[in-house]
């Protein structure tokens, strides 16, 4: 196993990979009572268009497949799921599927190694029938439906429809009622074969645990031991144009107070360090619309906006850093957003103090197991290895750096959708 | 775990030191007999305080403080508890390891600052004065368009107008439109003169410099106690239910129930309570989830959770209309399984590990530890380890006893018209 220390952090990630191709990282604490084991796939709902293992036709499979097939796995030969073999221990239990990845966990403080076995074993014992695929559909169908009356689902989902012309992201994870409609076990068991493999998969432990104990439950795992891996996974691609789809789009929902979302589409395709980039596009942000600046206070006062918040996050090629807020005058906020981009200024001083308080959110987030865990998994997906240096790349941040990339980006590549109330 | 209680004078200094975490969290708790005319008021101040102070004179320039001492966490929590009202100020910062010298001083410093030179300044009082005020009044309307929410509150009501466990947590609109400049800083004097106080500390510190540290910047001047029991007891049980119902539009029918419990020895209160609940209602090994809602489909959600503090047992569920009868009557077998003693060992040994996996989970949580000391000056409760003892000497015979003495006194039903097709 090697060994990453964590700079200035007093924790370290130990890593290895399997043979079979399974990148293994255990987080050992030394004060802890709890644990938390999370499995990952690096399958989403993006991941559609792919070739079988061993076949050379192109699959184009059902939106919403990989959410359908989360839920299958809950489904085990033996009549017992997960979640009744976790509780019986006080272990909680679940999954969750995003665009980019699929997950199983178990976090709790008893059998450690009992659990952790059972883990690997039923995510590589996969149990469809006709039978149990049909019965999801109607379960799932009402999961889609109930995402239906969430305006806040409704505005990031047309949002993205904005933003993107082709990228898969456009569709949501749980897909329509009418695409999981075509879903077949069969193309749950090419799907499931195909990303499923130990080489396609990355398993995190943090917490209270004995790091040989863990790595030698996992070799000796005989699902693990025997699924079919190393074989390379080839998908086809499409490919994203810098423009966006629809600049401006606006439709009327049930609710008391309008909304907006307001998103910009920056490409990092070339950029050597997207982990440094993002960073500085953070800082911009955070200085220009975060808690302490002057234009949230501004927009307060003016009563522009009651909630407001701004995210980031890669999507294939681009990095989009999206805007929500409730406003009574939605459309002179988004002028004030983007006036404020254009002629923002950030000093160092406001440079030092955000400064502190990432330093500060890295500390608080590695006495938390679950946050260091989802904090690494981030690394590993967006940035292909966990970043071991962090508090030192913050303090090493400055002012020149910030500047050029603040120039370098295209903040009018943008879309903004309003929601209106609907009249009764 | 470490634990060390001094007597101030005016105020328990409570001081966890320990190395599990690198943070360090402060909890500053006023308690005092809750009186519901004051209940609009005392979440008013609390959110005024953390809104500016003398010192810093708008948000903005509070929370810029706030992040110079390296995102110092402050915020405030205001809830009833039995018979008293609790308003805590928490401070979370990090261990001086990963700052600078001095930063545990200036931050308990900055918590000072917002306990006591509050900005009842007339220039700046309007501004922050308007933007709690549309704060309060949300909180205080939101009860009514959650009708989860809703249905629990008016469920109390029916219990007992007179009791505090009928007050509504975020205050009262005629309340509301009472507060000024003049009242809130005489209740601010008030709160802070009168109030028991006690200050809780967890985290890695030195100890004799965190005693000298709160010392200089804690100035209370409180010495009046609060006499009366935090605790509520019922003078007598319910012989039959009260049924209320009322209509409302959009939304799936919620049904607030709640249980009067009858006097119980501390070890009944704190151990057999705690895995009668679990059996019953609490989780998904429960009978209700595993029967009601699995097993019967009659309930989107179904669940039951204690107010010891109360002695009150409510439960919660979200079903269709035409399920009314059937689940009421499910549930009282249910209640009535329980007397029996219809329960297995091995439920018994689940309900038993999952409180024992429930304190495992505290001993990571800085919070939550200080609610155990908490809980041990209210409840007489043991700490985690004691607690981890003493919750498995609990026997069914101990857990029937405890089902006779918990009585359904009111259903409340909020029916809705939002009817599910699928179940």
């Amino acid at each position: 196993m090697k060994e990453i220390k964590l700079v200035g952090l007093d924790q370290s990630v130990y890593h290895e990979k399997l043979e079979n191709g399974l990148e293994v990282y255990l987080i050992p604490y030394q004060n802890k009572t709890n644990y938390s084991m999370h499995y990952i796939t690096k399958f989403g709902s993006i991941n559609t268009r792919f070739y079988p293992i061993g076949e050379n036709e192109l699959l184009k499979v059902p939106d919403g497949i990989a959410h359908f097939l989360e839920h299958k796995m809950f489904e085990q030969e033996d009549g017992i799921d997960p979640f009744t073999f976790a509780s019986k221990s006080g272990t909680n239990s679940n999954a969750s599927t995003s665009y980019k990845i699929t997950r199983y966990y178990f976090e709790g403080s008893n059998s450690f190694k009992e659990n952790l076995d059972y883990l690997l074993t039923y995510i590589h014992s996969p149990y469809f029938t006709e039978e149990n695929v049909e019965k999801e559909k109607g379960i799932i169908a009402e999961e889609i439906m109930q995402y239906d009356d969430e305006i806040d689902w409704i505005l990031d989902e047309e949002l993205r429809k904005s933003l993107f012309q082709k990228d898969p992201t456009r569709i949501d994870i749980a897909g329509t009622v009418e695409s999981i409609n075509e879903i077949t076990e069969e193309l749950l068991y090419k799907t499931y074969h195909t990303y499923y493999q130990p080489s396609n998969m990355i398993l995190l432990i943090s917490g209270s645990f004995d790091k040989e104990e863990a790595l030698e439950t996992i070799k000796e795992n005989q699902a693990l031991n025997e699924a079919t891996t190393n074989q390379e996974i080839k998908e086809k691609k499409r490919k994203e144009p810098v423009e966006v789809a629809r600049k401006e789009y606006s439709f009327e929902f049930p609710i008391i107070n309008s909304k907006v979302a307001y998103g910009i589409k920056i490409p990092v395709k070339g950029i050597k360090d997207k982990f440094c980039f993002n960073l500085y596009v953070g800082m911009i942000l955070n200085v220009l619309f975060g808690l302490s600046s002057k234009f949230r206070e501004r927009m307060k006062r003016e009563k522009l906006m009651t909630s407001f918040y701004n995210e980031r996050d890669f999507v294939g090629d681009y990095l989009v850093v999206s805007f929500y807020a409730d406003s009574p005058n939605a459309k002179k906020l988004v002028e004030e957003i983007k006036k404020e981009i254009k002629t923002g200024k950030i000093t160092e001083e406001e440079i030092e103090r955000l400064k502190k308080v990432w330093i500060s959110s890295e500390v608080v987030m590695i006495d938390n197991i679950s946050l260091t865990l989802d904090n690494l998994l981030d690394d590993i997906v967006n940035y292909g290895k966990i970043i071991e240096n962090k508090i030192e790349l913050y303090k090493s941040m400055n002012k020149k750096e910030l500047d050029e990339v603040y120039q370098s980006i295209d903040f009018e590549n943008a879309s903004v959708v309003y929601v209106e109330p609907k009249k009764v | 775990m470490n634990y060390k209680k001094l007597d101030m004078g005016s105020y328990q200094l409570h001081l966890i030191p320990t190395d599990r975490f690198k943070t360090i969290l402060t909890r500053v708790c006023l308690r005092d007999k809750i009186v519901k005319e004051e209940i609009t008021l005392r979440n008013f101040l609390a959110n005024f305080l953390t809104y500016s102070t003398a010192t810093h004179k708008t948000k903005r320039e509070l929370v810029l403080k706030a992040q110079d001492l390296y995102a110092a966490n402050i915020y405030t929590k205001v809830y009833r508890a039995g018979n008293h009202n609790m308003m805590s100020f928490y401070l979370s910062i990090l261990s001086e390891k990963y700052t600078e010298k001095g930063m545990i001083d200036q931050s308990v410093g900055l918590l000072s600052d917002i306990m006591f030179h509050p900005n009842f300044e007339e220039e700046t009082f309007e501004e922050a004065f308007k933007f709690l005020y549309n704060a309060t009044e949300t909180a205080i309307q939101g009860v009514k368009e959650d009708p989860t929410l809703y249905s629990t509150v008016r469920m109390l009501e029916c219990l007992d107008q007179d009791m505090p466990y009928s007050f509504h947590e975020h205050g009262y609109m005629e309340d509301l439109e009472k507060i000024n400049r003049t009242t809130l800083m005489d209740y601010y004097h008030n709160v802070f003169n009168h109030s028991l106080v006690d200050i809780y500390v967890i985290g890695n510190f030195d100890e004799q410099e965190m005693i000298e540290t709160i010392k200089k910047h804690m100035h209370f001047d409180t010495f009046k106690r609060p006499k009366e029991s935090q605790i509520i007891y019922h003078e007598k049980l319910p012989k039959r239910p009260k049924v209320e119902k009322e209509r409302t539009e959009g939304s799936q029918s919620k049904l607030s129930i709640g249980c009067k419990i009858d006097r119980l020895d501390e070890f009944e209160r704190n151990y057999v309570l705690t895995i009668y609940n679990f059996l019953l209602g609490s989780g998904s090994e429960s009978k209700f989830f595993r029967v009601i809602r699995e097993k019967h489909s009659l309930a989107y959600y179904i669940y039951s959770s204690l107010n010891k503090l109360d002695h009150l047992l409510l439960i919660r569920a979200g079903i269709s209309k035409k399920n009314y009868n059937s689940t009421i009557k499910l549930i009282k077998k249910l209640m009535k399984e329980m007397e029996d003693g219809e329960f297995t060992d091995e439920e018994l040994e689940i309900a038993k590990n999952n409180y024992i996996t429930f304190l495992k989970e505290i001993e990571d949580n800085e919070s939550a530890i200080i609610e155990t000391f908490l809980a041990r000056d209210l409840l007489n409760l043991g700490d985690i380890e004691e607690r981890k003892k003493e919750v498995t000497k609990v026997t069914k015979g101990d857990i029937m006893v405890i089902a006779k003495k918990v009585k359904i006194d009111t259903i409340f039903l909020l029916e809705g018209d939002v009817e599910n097709e699928g179940d």
